[in-house]
């Protein structure tokens, strides 16, 4: 059971995949892209979104990204996505998805996408 | 919030994520300081950051931070037992300060156990020591205190008193201590034993019969195994006492030397200094009080020479004479002159009743009351300990046997009789009952078992029960 640490996927976590998606991002800037793409809603602080980034290491969905270019006091960590990573953000997103169409069927939530 | 207040809300973390992080999360909170200024959103950081803390260590604790362990524990393939280290993280003060109190309290704890007086020691060494070594054993303690010192001589071997060892005596003995036994050495010894039991013990005949029987053991070789002077001395204990019958006949092995006084009376000097330390310990009389409800408690812890001590000691039985019930506290007594044990137990009495005294010279003893006496008929409870020892232990089975006191307490030391001692040489001696010792009460007495209490209690608590005893007693 591999992802058993992910099953379900916290939000923490899966808002950090989902910051990732298309580009490298820094520990600070994945805090800023998740509290844009949730409206503010969601910021990050230190101790879930490192805790987080840990996890998601540890279960490979993301991974850091060398950056030897950048001078040694600016050094921050970057992370991308990995194969498994975006796999697992796009199933949680069907999830999603499905939980929203049954919403919809019962009309709990009304609207014309998704 | 500070920077400083940060840093203790990330202690919540696991070390391998501060490890790791540490540097992360701080540079995330000064870039949000940074960028969150203004009261309100200010707030909202700190509400954040503090809310953060606790949401975001379950995770921290959960992830496994294999990556920090696993260099670690790379070297384990030799497939030797190797130290690794498995967490660095520094000693946190609390486990200092709690390793710190385990040390103190355990160090207290042996303190306080080496500063305890060994009760339990000395009863047992009372039971495992062959009477005559108990006694021996007593007397190189008087050595280093030399408290009821010829008293104690005096009373143990009935008169024929060992003169006190000197340290000179001691540190010789001690050279040779260690020194095996050699065959002539064990053949002497034999011989020695043989020779005093044939000159002194009561029954001639069984002496002559036992002199045969040593010898023929040692020709048999018995004892030429033996090389270690405690084993011979048991082994000789056992076969004489087979021999003869009698359980009062004792041989003993000292590792300190024996001195070659001779059944000398104790010097005048001796006599001297007994009775300046009698006096000045008030002859050993502890305390002498009414209790309530006109009980009348007695302690002394040794039962001294009425020559010394008669003035002290009939002053104190006739304090407690108008009681209604009497307790003697012997929990620390340990013995004395057989003379002053009749002496204390005759105002007890009303009658004439048979006396037990193991050392008696004659045979057959009773012991005639003290006139005038209004104890008579009054209960008698006698105190005692596993230190009761020797004459207070006669005081106790006698009165125990005449069913004239309950006891309570302890089971005495069990402190032996063994007649007359005399040496073999430098480190054996032998106790011989140089006359019949007939018991009236018939049965075996406390030798080397001690006298059981009528009533068990520990030693501590003896007294309670004696005055809630004697309170109803005197009631009824």
């Amino acid at each position: 059971m591999p992802k058993r640490k992910f099953d379900p996927l916290p939000t923490a976590a899966f808002q950090i995949l989902l910051s990732l998606a298309d580009e490298e991002l820094h520990g600070y800037a994945i805090m800023r892209q998740v509290e844009q793409q949730t409206n503010g809603r969601m910021r990050l602080g230190p101790g879930t979104l490192y805790s987080s980034i840990q996890g998601l290491l540890e279960e490979g969905l993301i991974e850091e990204v060398d950056r030897k270019a950048e001078p040694e006091t600016e050094r921050r960590r970057y992370y991308r996505l990995t194969s498994s990573g975006r796999k697992l953000a796009r199933t949680e997103a069907e999830r999603l998805a499905d939980l929203l169409r049954v919403a919809r069927a019962k009309n709990i939530l009304r609207g014309d996408y998704v | 919030m500070s920077e400083r207040a940060f840093t203790w809300l990330v202690r919540l973390y696991p070390a391998a994520f501060r490890r790791k992080y540490e540097q992360d999360t701080l540079q995330l909170y000064r870039d949000r300081m940074r960028d969150e200024r203004g009261l309100v959103r200010r707030v909202r950081l700190y509400r954040d950051l503090m809310v953060d803390a606790v949401l975001g260590a379950p995770q921290a604790w959960r992830n496994s931070y294999a990556e920090a362990s696993a260099d670690t524990l790379a070297g384990d393939v030799s497939g030797l037992p190797g130290f690794h280290l498995l967490d660095q993280e520094p000693l946190r003060a609390g486990a200092v300060a709690i390793g710190f109190v385990f040390s103190i309290s355990a160090l207290v704890g042996f303190g306080l156990v080496m500063r305890l007086p060994a009760p339990v020691c000395a009863a047992r060494a009372g039971a495992t020591l062959s009477p005559i070594e108990a006694v021996m054993d007593r007397l190189n303690r008087a050595i280093a205190a030399p408290r009821n010192d010829a008293g104690e001589r005096a009373a143990v071997d009935g008169g024929s008193a060992q003169a006190q060892l000197t340290t000179n005596d001691a540190a010789r003995a001690d050279k040779s201590a260690e020194r095996p036994l050699s065959a002539s050495e064990k053949g002497q010894v034999v011989q020695g034993v043989a020779e005093n039991l044939t000159a002194h013990y009561f029954d001639r005949q069984k002496a002559l019969a036992t002199m045969e029987r040593l010898r023929e053991l040692e020709k048999q070789g018995e004892y030429a195994g033996i090389v270690d002077g405690r084993m011979l001395a048991e082994r000789l204990t056992a076969d004489v006492r087979n021999a003869t019958g009698d359980p009062h006949v004792s041989v003993a092995y000292s590792r300190n030397a024996i001195p070659n006084a001779g059944p000398a009376r104790p010097t005048a000097s001796a006599l001297i200094q007994y009775r300046t330390v009698m006096l000045k310990q008030n002859c050993s009389l502890e305390k002498m009080e009414i209790l309530p409800g006109n009980v009348g408690y007695l302690k002394f812890n040794s039962f001294p020479d009425m020559e010394v001590c008669g003035a002290s000691f009939h002053k104190a039985l006739a304090q407690v004479g108008g009681a209604n019930a009497v307790i003697f506290d012997l929990r620390d007594n340990t013995g004395g002159f057989p003379e002053t044990v009749a002496e204390v137990a005759a105002p007890l009495f009303d009658r004439t009743v048979a006396w037990y005294n193991p050392k008696q010279t004659q045979s057959a003893t009773t012991l005639t009351p003290a006139a005038g006496s209004k104890l008579a008929n009054k209960p008698v409870y006698i105190l005692t300990s596993s230190r009761t020892f020797s004459g207070a232990e006669q005081f106790t089975y006698n009165l125990k046997m005449l069913k004239r006191a309950t006891v309570i307490g302890e089971t005495t030391g069990g402190g032996g009789h063994v007649g007359v001692f005399h040496r073999v040489d430098e480190h054996f001696g032998i106790g011989v009952p140089e006359t019949k010792i007939i018991n009236p009460y018939g049965g075996p007495d406390w030798d080397g078992v001690g006298v059981e209490p009528d009533v068990k209690v520990k030693a501590v608590d003896a007294l309670n029960e004696a005055e809630m005893r004697a309170a109803k007693q005197i009631l009824r």
